[in-house]
């Protein structure tokens, strides 16, 4: 193809171009106004003082400082939790349906000597009174417990995230404005999203305790909702935000709406989709165990039940297998999206 | 067989992409569109299976007017071929291919991807008659090359019978030996089953070679008509230099239309 030069600008082309400096005034202005909030808020939620308190403890801990609230309600906390509960035992005595000869994986009786102060009701004395007693001791016994509830957390956590995918696919298809029928459509499934995102899981868990009883109902139910309304936004916005081009080529061939979101955008969008739903997936996990504290389920109840006697020793172990399965969760989703993407 | 009668279409800024446009494209026809940015050539093309509205007259394909009514009927009977391709990028090229006959194929068999026996064999032979291997069809469409993607979309295109193909500078991205290959196999492909391609053009001399009827636009009017015979070399320097620079159009202020057209002209 012949083609001509550019030519010289016509006469009368103004040349006196400028490109000023990215920074003026107006932006000193806002950085001003930025550090005069941060002062001010940061004055009314006391990060002065966490300030002060937190350098105090790092100067107690390399000695330069004498003492330090901090350190001191730390170590009390450590101390009380330290060594994580493993093992459990029970009285053989309660236990009527024990059979001697087939006693529990792992476990043994011990016989115990057990001393206990009593006031005698005649003397009005304190006496020592020493009885033996028969004990089934289980050196993993409250590890196995733990690991029953994590099981029922991880399975309250699985339900909750497949309610709120299967939820959150309707929700996504009517709040994506390129899809949505009409605006009046989609302005109340993203009302509805808004309405499931703005009520936390724990005060949702607290009205369906009420509704549907202790136990893991309400806490799937809770899980669930909340999450359909992060899922259904995200998937929409991923959808308003595809890649319209595969879309123009169906929809000039009259493939209709639904049959082009599935061949047009679904994937495109499936690799975020699978991000998404994963991090709903921990999301849920970390937040099942803190919904069994109103009652709904899971090893929240547990912890619960723990603090309330506490029994800081079990918190401890109940902490240490939260975090144990949520670092492999992490583990087992990346290695799962590596293997999606 | 596509019939424009007398179609003009103002974009909201008050740009004029086509003023009063009159064309009959017979069936069978390679018509081919040239002229510079901005002239108005997708626009035309886009008014055929009604990606664009035009502002003034109606534009029928074998006697039938498009209208919202009959848009889906339609389009279900015209196909596209587009200059940034189109494909789905992550789905496969099989998948690609059998997109092109989600207009007639039932919901559920969409979703399933579960496509019938001879649709499946029809996508693999197409896919043989634009130069592909099988071990192509499990690749995914973006990770093959332009031409690769090109001969993909033209596949794609050709899945539905349509009765009409629009090409919508198709090669344009492209260098010129894939450019010629990819323009005779819509042309085979077309004349194998009559069907009528409106295609619009940069390269000259490939509109020569390939084209039955050259329509040059300029400023949204049809400036020149006929066959390439025509078309001669002062013909072209009128059709891309005809005014004087100031008044040509600077940019092209039609959405959706390529940062790559401007670089070209």
């Amino acid at each position: 193809m012949d083609s001509k030069p550019i030519p010289l600008p016509a006469p009368g082309t103004r040349l006196d171009w400028r490109l000023d400096p990215p920074y003026s005034a107006r932006h000193l202005a806002w950085l001003l106004l930025v550090l005069a909030i941060i002062l001010v808020t940061g004055h009314r939620v006391e990060m002065d003082r966490m300030a002060m308190m937190s350098a105090q403890a790092v100067g107690n801990l390399i000695g330069i400082s004498d003492d330090s609230q901090v350190v001191r309600g730390l170590s009390r906390v450590g101390q009380s939790m330290w060594p994580p509960v493993i093992g459990d035992q029970e009285e053989v005595a309660r236990l009527p349906e024990l059979d001697r000869n087939k006693l529990p994986l792992f476990s043994h009786i011990e016989v115990q000597q057990r001393t206990e102060q009593r006031l005698n009701p005649q003397t009005l004395q304190l006496e020592q009174e020493t009885e033996t007693i028969e004990v089934l001791v289980k050196p993993v016994g409250y590890l196995w417990t733990v690991a029953v509830k994590m099981v029922e957390t991880l399975e309250i956590a699985l339900w909750g995230t497949v309610i709120s995918v299967l939820l959150s696919i309707p929700l996504a298809y009517y709040a994506a404005r390129n899809y949505s029928p009409n605006r009046y459509t989609y302005t109340f499934t993203r009302g509805v999203i808004s309405l499931l995102r703005s009520a936390p899981e724990l005060i949702v868990a607290l009205f369906l305790v009420l509704a549907y009883g202790f136990g893991p109902i309400a806490g799937v139910l809770a899980l669930g909702l909340h999450a359909a309304g992060f899922l259904g936004k995200f998937y929409a916005e991923d959808i308003e935000n595809a890649d319209k081009k595969p879309q123009e080529a169906l929809e000039a061939i009259g493939a209709g709406k639904l049959k082009t979101l599935w061949y047009g955008v679904m994937p495109q969008v499936a690799p975020q989709y699978i991000a998404y739903t994963l991090y709903i997936l921990d999301r849920n996990v970390r937040m099942a165990t803190v919904i069994g504290l109103v009652g709904a389920g899971g090893i929240g109840q547990e912890l619960k039940g723990r603090f309330d006697m506490f029994q800081y020793g079990h918190v401890a172990t109940i902490l240490l297998a939260i975090f144990l399965a949520v670092f492999l969760l992490d583990q087992f989703s990346a290695r799962l999206r590596a293997r999606l993407m | 067989m596509i019939r424009f009668e007398s179609i003009s279409k103002t974009w909201p800024d008050g740009t004029r992409a086509l003023s009063n446009i009159s064309l009959d494209v017979p069936k069978g026809q390679f018509c081919v569109i040239l002229g510079p940015s901005g002239a108005g050539k997708s626009t035309l093309l886009r008014a055929v299976n009604g990606l664009t509205q035009p502002t003034q007259g109606s534009v029928a394909i074998d006697g039938t007017v498009l209208t919202p009514a009959t848009e889906r009927a339609l389009r279900k009977r015209v196909a596209m071929i587009h200059q940034h391709f189109n494909l789905t990028n992550r789905m496969s090229v099989a998948g690609n291919v059998l997109a092109g006959l989600l207009p007639v194929v039932s919901t559920v068999r969409a979703l399933l991807g579960w496509f019938k026996p001879e649709h499946r064999a029809k996508a693999c032979r197409l896919l043989g008659h634009v130069g592909l291997s099988p071990e192509h069809l499990q690749r995914r469409a973006g990770d093959l090359s332009g031409g690769q993607q090109q001969r993909v979309g033209v596949a794609r295109a050709f899945m539905n019978d349509p009765e009409v193909v629009l090409a919508d500078e198709p090669v344009a991205s492209l260098d010129p030996k894939i450019s010629r290959d990819i323009l005779a196999l819509i042309r085979d492909a077309a004349k194998e089953r009559n069907a009528t391609v409106l295609c619009s053009l940069h390269q000259v001399d490939l509109a020569r070679e390939f084209a039955d009827r050259l329509v040059g636009m300029r400023d949204g009017r049809v400036v020149f008509d006929g066959i390439p015979a025509e078309f001669t070399d002062a013909r072209v320097e009128a059709l891309y230099h005809g005014v004087r620079w100031e008044d040509a159009p600077k940019a092209d202020k039609q959405p959706g239309m390529p940062a790559l057209e401007v670089a070209i002209a």
